[in-house]
């Protein structure tokens, strides 16, 4: 299984493709089947005006992103984890930290 | 400071009309995404882990309190509020829209600002020392040559892409504090001209640049630097990045060979097509006037502040900086508050330092490479006063040079490129060492943080350097031991094997402690005893077991 993120172009933010939608909360991200995300990344690279560098996270058999990815993605999904006005994505979606 | 002319006006808003346009172009999908990002990078946008993020170029680290004012706006409108001084000098805005981008390019070119070539693989922001024009133990004024340069090396149409990017330092006074040694090109203006270190250099493979060429002279700079850009333009290598810097290219042929083949290529130069003659020299120098100095002070009123105000005397014992005026003061604003971000400033701070750069500073600030601001010139008679201004607002951290005036750079909190977080294990650091007696009695000592091996904290020339590195998904750090960026510059050695980053600041403390067990006197820094005793002597208590 897999999760698929990118940026949103107008503005960078880090988006979660949650089914048939992109989201900016990393708690909704869907858990997709290898080939069928294979296909939906080459078809959101394709889409430039929406998103930026779309790529995909493999997951390990308990939805955690593989343990060479997991600071990144941990880091990625969550907002900085330092900085004296860093966004907390998990505090502004009223929700604890994800890839804990 | 120097003030824009009409063509550098217009040079930039053409730049920006043009940057706006593209802008556009790619949101309506008109270009791809491949062909805009070097077309951002050129213009300082970068894509990172978040977002967007503009970096801005402050030439030579020089601003005025006009400008340190528009980044209060631009953090207060277009960021969140906050900007991350670098080691380059510059200023990195970390939640940028792309959107908004050409707004901002605007607003900065209001103020005599953009951020040209603050990426790509081109002549980057020419660093400087901090105290320049200021310091006591300063022989010339670096600021006019580097501003020279600045213009030079814009658009400069043979150097825009050259094998990769190219940083040079630039410094006028006897101690270096500008890390000259550890960069492309490193500048040591001395009374018989410049001396040349080429081939410098952190990163993956660090050296310490060899001295090319003394007694270069000021008129003839730039047709020298042009003929060392143009043997590594044509022989840097282009096939590997990780071997393009010229470094690379000076240690494959040798100091000897490469500075021979820059002399072949100075000697075919028309010189007289490329250098900046006396009078235009001089015409630069008078971009730096001294300000209208306010005379004399009252010697006993300051000592009778520092006696009936402990803290502030700790303050002007270790962050202020001797003047060539005896009544005048350098004053560095430490941005490493005990618990936070190495180099952040939020805008409300931002616009407390224009306000004092205003009120005792003559409107001129400074960002040093270690990612502290520094108000030049301040009148002894000024300091409580300035002093209070700046406690209220958490800017009075009395800490300059001390082991919590740590480098840091962002780390994979917010760099794409990181292996390893930075941030927080500086606020474990200081966290730890934020006893200020403690701090006082180790005295002077650096310790510099990357987040990877392209070595933007400085690792390599940390009096303690720590790298972080990725383990199989988990964060590691090595530390080095032994480096200094100054006039004996010298690189660290990396000591044993990673350690976690929760066992990170209680090994420095084991080094700190023995450092304070050895040392022959209070006066002899961490830095001399590591160098006297040799490195192993503390490696060891690097890694025995807490």
């Amino acid at each position: 299984m897999k999760l698929l993120t990118a940026n949103r172009l107008s503005d960078g933010v880090v988006l979660w493709y949650a089914k048939d939608r992109w989201v900016e909360d990393a708690a909704l991200a869907a858990q997709i089947d290898d080939a069928e995300a294979e296909t939906l990344q080459k078809t959101w690279a394709a889409r430039e005006t929406e998103v930026v560098a779309p790529y995909l996270i493999p997951l390990t058999a308990d939805g955690q992103p593989v343990q060479r990815e997991h600071v990144r993605e941990f880091v990625r999904a969550n907002g900085p984890t330092a900085g004296q006005t860093a966004f907390d994505t998990s505090r502004s979606f009223h929700r604890a930290e994800i890839f804990e | 400071m120097y003030v824009y002319d009409d063509f550098d006006h217009a040079f930039v808003a053409d730049r920006n009309r043009e940057f706006a346009d593209q802008v556009q172009r790619r949101l309506n999908g008109e270009i791809t995404e491949d062909q805009f990002k070097p077309l951002r990078l050129m213009n300082g946008l970068y894509l990172q882990l978040h977002a967007y993020m503009l970096r801005v170029a402050v030439p030579y680290g020089v601003l005025s309190s006009r400008q340190m004012r528009r980044f209060a706006h631009i953090a207060r409108t277009y960021d969140r509020d906050f900007g991350h001084f670098t080691t380059r000098q510059n200023i990195q805005f970390n939640w940028i829209k792309l959107a908004d981008t050409p707004k901002i390019l605007e607003e900065l070119a209001e103020v005599e600002m953009h951020a040209l070539q603050t990426s790509g693989n081109c002549i980057r922001n020419t660093t400087t020392d901090q105290f320049a024009g200021a310091a006591k133990d300063e022989v010339a004024d670096p600021r006019p040559f580097a501003e020279i340069i600045r213009q030079w090396s814009s658009n400069h149409p043979e150097f825009t892409f050259l094998p990769r990017k190219f940083k040079i330092a630039i410094t006028g006074a006897f101690k270096d504090r500008a890390a000259i040694r550890v960069h492309d090109i490193g500048l040591h203006l001395k009374p018989t001209g410049f001396d040349v270190h080429v081939g410098g250099g952190m990163g993956r493979t660090p050296y310490l640049a060899p001295l090319i060429k003394t007694g270069l002279q000021p008129e003839n700079l730039l047709s020298y630097l042009e003929a060392c850009l143009r043997v590594y333009n044509r022989y840097g290598r282009r096939d590997n990045i990780y071997k393009a810097r010229i470094k690379i290219l000076v240690s494959a042929l040798g100091a000897e060979e490469y500075s021979r083949q820059v002399e072949e290529e100075w000697a075919r130069l028309d010189t007289t097509k490329v250098d900046a003659p006396l009078a235009v020299v001089d015409h630069f120098k008078s971009f730096f006037p001294d300000p209208a100095f306010k005379g004399g002070f009252d010697a006993e009123a300051l000592d009778r502040a520092k006696t009936a105000d402990a803290a502030f005397a700790r303050w002007v014992r270790n962050n202020t900086h001797a003047h060539k005026r005896d009544d005048h003061v350098s004053v560095t604003i430490s941005l490493k508050p005990v618990g936070l971000p190495p180099g952040d400033a939020s805008s409300a701070q931002m616009d407390v330092m224009a306000d004092a750069a205003e009120a005792y500073g003559y409107g001129e600030l400074r960002v040093s490479h270690e990612q502290n601001i520094i108000l030049p010139h301040v009148a002894k008679g000024d300091l409580y006063a300035l002093y209070r201004d700046l406690d209220g607002s958490n800017l009075s951290t009395a800490n300059v040079g001390k082991i919590t005036d740590m480098i840091a750079c962002p780390g994979l909190d917010y760099c794409s490129l990181a292996n390893a977080r930075s941030i927080p294990l500086a606020q474990d650091i200081s966290q730890r060492f934020e006893d200020a007696q403690l701090t006082d009695t180790i005295g002077d000592l650096q310790i510099k943080i990357s987040g990877c091996i392209n070595a933007c904290g400085h690792h390599h020339v940390g009096h303690i350097g720590i790298l972080g590195v990725d383990k199989q998904g988990i964060e590691f750090y090595q530390i080095l031991l032994g480096g200094r960026a100054d006039e004996n510059a010298a690189l660290g050695v990396i000591t044993g094997k990673g350690l976690p980053a929760e066992a990170v600041p209680a090994a420095i403390e084991r080094v700190v402690r023995l450092y304070l067990d050895l040392r022959t006197s209070e006066t002899e820094r961490f830095i001399d005893t590591v160098t006297r005793l040799g490195r192993e002597t503390f490696a060891e208590a690097l890694h025995e077991p807490a």
